[in-house]
């Protein structure tokens, strides 16, 4: 028995040693993007498989858990991950000192979406491009014979609503929106993030910050908020009360994919749950139009960034630059991009078309121009979460527009630097 | 045989290294950390002294976490204890399958709160909603848990229906080891069922009583994952003239401001606040339930 444990001993430190002698670099990714998990998993096996002495491995925790946290978790164990993801300003600010600089990349002239830090170095690889707007059911509005291309105005929208409200029988609708803000159902970011985007950067060239920055330092645009409040207010009375104050996520993506609501307040992402659910319909975007100016423009932009960590060893940097080099400028990451993971790509040189229908609709949007940029990641670390998103769930449970400008308002003086 | 200190403490070490490692240190370090600006991540840290401390008195959202986390600890130990009590009492009879009912009101307890949660989650707002509005029964035809004045009875309820059958476990052996003799004397003395249960049964399992009342006193007033899983925190509702969410309990918001809003000192100070109050409230009840125990 003695002997048999001297020789197990003997070899497992002989395998130690045969292993490090073979002096693998080895990086680990750290995503939040549950989607793509297995995608990711086949890639970083083909490249580790491709590429002599570097070893990727990734790792996936998100769909609702706690991401920001897990990676505090993992600095604390000494486990900080090589390559890991921030999702804009907040991420940024926070993790600072583990985030190396770019600028020596390949990819880093391929995109207009990286990452700039306020010195205006590259830090950040564009995950992906998305985008969202309201989405629409197309053979709906056809069967009551409403042109999507026509609602550009509010005006339009809130007729087109009344008119779907009417005939919701006759159409087999629950109700005109499926829109949800609920906390305890995970959809608090919905509204609060994504629609709420459509004040900050609506009706605005793509690089204009001024309306954001003003808001930062306190000062919001009163007519712009009020147009925005009620047109929030709107989509809203369209929506089935149970999804819009309880609903999660599924409830909301099922209710429009089974033909029960004329439109989505949903971006790109839920392209592969159209699939999964056996959505046919034709469907596309229309703005978040809250003004009469007419507009088409979608709010597009890089969700999330991969970040290198800069307290890994210079070998772990230089093998994750070259790793990401790889996503972004071969053959192999285009096809994981975009055929695999059913990304809007953020690379120029990339030409391969996702096959989604909203995901269709954003490359379309892209090319024709006019469209919008995202800033809700530029709020400090749980604005959204903990101060608007209780403000906009109100709204959908009172109805009260003023006491919802009011709370905006006073929301953003108490950040105001 | 004389007693030799240094083995004492010899024996005592590994146990003793433990405790301080993994209880007392982080303890003592949390406490600093409750007086400085740490965000969890940033290597650098400064003194704030008793900022932290301050603040959060003056937080709409933490003033009602901290009532609505009174209110559900209320809630739970009247509501936990009475089903508990009720449970061991039928557990306890002669009633046939008794056994399969120990065993079945205990099962709840073995599910993972998260899992729990999650489940309840869809009860409450598919099944319960749909029985509700199909039979017209008012109340029901909204979701429990999507209204700040329902929400934390859902919650309750929820806990109670987990709980109820650990506690009863504790109840089934205290009744166990009443002597038999007692109760048969008092009902031959002519005293009622419900006669005995009050002035036999209850004062002797008073030190049960101290034991299921803490634990639901402290269960509750930490309760997390229930609450994430079940609400997230949700609804919202308007309190001091903010919107805040309606079903953040104390542990919860320590959560919520360390990992949500990264102020991780700022959490640790509500975390010490949290501490103190759990403290003084379990012996306040545990000496006054201590008075009440007697000797058979």
């Amino acid at each position: 028995m003695k002997k048999l444990l001297s020789i197990l001993i003997v070899t497992l430190m002989l395998v130690g040693v045969v292993s490090a002698a073979s002096a693998d670099v080895a990086i680990d990714v750290f995503q939040l993007k549950v989607e793509i998990d297995p995608m990711l998993q086949d890639f970083v096996q083909l490249y580790s498989s491709m590429t002599e002495g570097v070893t990727v491995t990734a790792e996936t925790l998100g769909g609702g858990a706690d991401y920001g946290g897990a990676i505090k978790a993992k600095l604390a164990a000494d486990q900080m991950p090589v390559i890991y993801m921030i999702e804009g300003a907040g991420g940024y600010d926070l993790w600072k000192d583990y985030i190396a600089d770019m600028s020596s990349c390949a990819w880093v002239a391929d995109t207009d979406l990286a990452y700039y830090s306020p010195e205006g170095v590259p830090v950040g690889f564009p995950i992906a491009m998305e985008g969202f707007g309201l989405g629409y059911n197309a053979d709906v509005l056809a069967a009551a014979d409403i042109d999507p291309a026509t609602l550009t105005t509010l005006s339009a929208v809130k007729a087109a609503f009344e008119k779907l409200d009417g005939m919701k029988a006759e159409l087999g609708l629950d109700s005109v929106v499926s829109c949800g803000t609920s906390t305890s159902g995970g959809l608090w970011w919905v509204t609060s993030q994504h629609v709420f985007n459509a004040y900050y950067a609506g009706y605005l060239d793509y690089n204009d910050s001024s309306v954001y920055t003003d808001a930062r330092a306190g000062v919001m645009d009163e007519e712009r908020l009020t147009a925005f409040a009620n047109y929030l207010d709107m989509l809203y009375q369209y929506s089935d009360p149970e999804i819009l104050v309880n609903g999660n996520y599924d409830a909301q993506v099922a209710a429009f994919a089974a033909g029960k609501t004329a439109f989505i307040t949903q971006g790109n992402w839920i392209d592969p749950n159209m699939a999964q659910l056996g959505a046919e319909f034709k469907m596309g975007y229309i703005s978040h139009c809250y003004l009469e100016e007419p507009t088409q423009g979608l709010f597009m932009a890089a969700p999330s960034w991969f970040v290198v960590n800069s307290q890994a060893t210079e070998e772990q940097q230089a093998a994750a630059f070259a790793f990401l080099d790889f996503m972004a400028m071969t053959d192999e990451g285009a096809n994981y991009m975009v055929t695999e993971a059913g990304m809007v790509p953020a690379f120029k040189s990339v030409s391969l078309l996702p096959s989604g229908q909203f995901s269709k609709a954003l490359v379309e949007a892209s090319a024709r121009g006019g469209n919008y940029n995202w800033y809700f990641g530029q709020n400090p670390d749980g604005f959204n979460q903990y101060t608007l998103a209780p403000i906009f769930e109100l709204l959908a449970v009172d109805g009260d527009v003023d006491a919802f400008i009011a709370d905006v308002t006073a929301a953003f003086v108490s950040i105001a630097e | 045989m004389r007693r030799r200190g240094w083995v004492d403490a010899l024996f005592i070490f590994p146990c003793a290294l433990a405790f301080v490692m993994v209880i007392i240190c982080p303890f003592v370090i949390g406490i600093y950390y409750s007086m400085t600006d740490w965000n969890g991540v940033n290597p650098v840290i400064s003194w704030v002294g008793l900022t932290n401390f301050q603040g959060m008195f003056s937080q709409p959202q933490f003033i009602y976490s901290f009532l609505i986390t009174l209110l559900y600890t209320g809630i739970n130990i009247v509501f936990v204890n009475l089903v508990g009590f009720l449970l061991s009492l039928l557990a306890t009879s002669k009633v046939r399958m008794r056994n399969l009912y120990r065993a079945g009101f205990f099962v709840p307890n073995l599910i993972g709160g998260i899992v729990l949660g999650y489940i309840w989650q869809f009860l409450f707002n598919n099944v319960i909603y749909s029985v509700g509005s199909s039979l017209g029964i008012g109340f029901l035809s909204s979701s429990l848990i999507s209204k700040p004045g329902t929400v934390i009875w859902a919650m309750s309820f929820v806990n109670t229906w987990q709980y109820a059958g650990y506690i009863m476990m504790i109840y089934v052996a205290a009744i166990q080891s009443i002597s038999e003799s007692i109760m048969e004397a008092a009902s031959v003395d002519g005293a009622s069922y419900t006669t005995r249960i009050r002035k036999i049964l209850v004062p002797m399992m008073a030190n049960a009583f101290t034991i299921t009342i803490f634990l639901t006193l402290t269960t509750s007033f930490k309760q997390f994952d229930l609450n994430f899983s079940l609400t997230n925190g949700g609804p919202a509702l308007r309190f001091m003239g903010k919107a805040i969410r309606s079903s953040q309990l104390l542990a919860m918001d320590i959560y919520s401001t360390a990992n949500g809003l990264n102020r991780m000192a700022e959490a640790q100070a509500k975390a010490v606040v949290f501490f103190v109050i759990l403290v003084v409230f379990s012996l306040v009840q545990v000496y006054i339930n201590k008075r009440r125990e007697v000797e058979a």
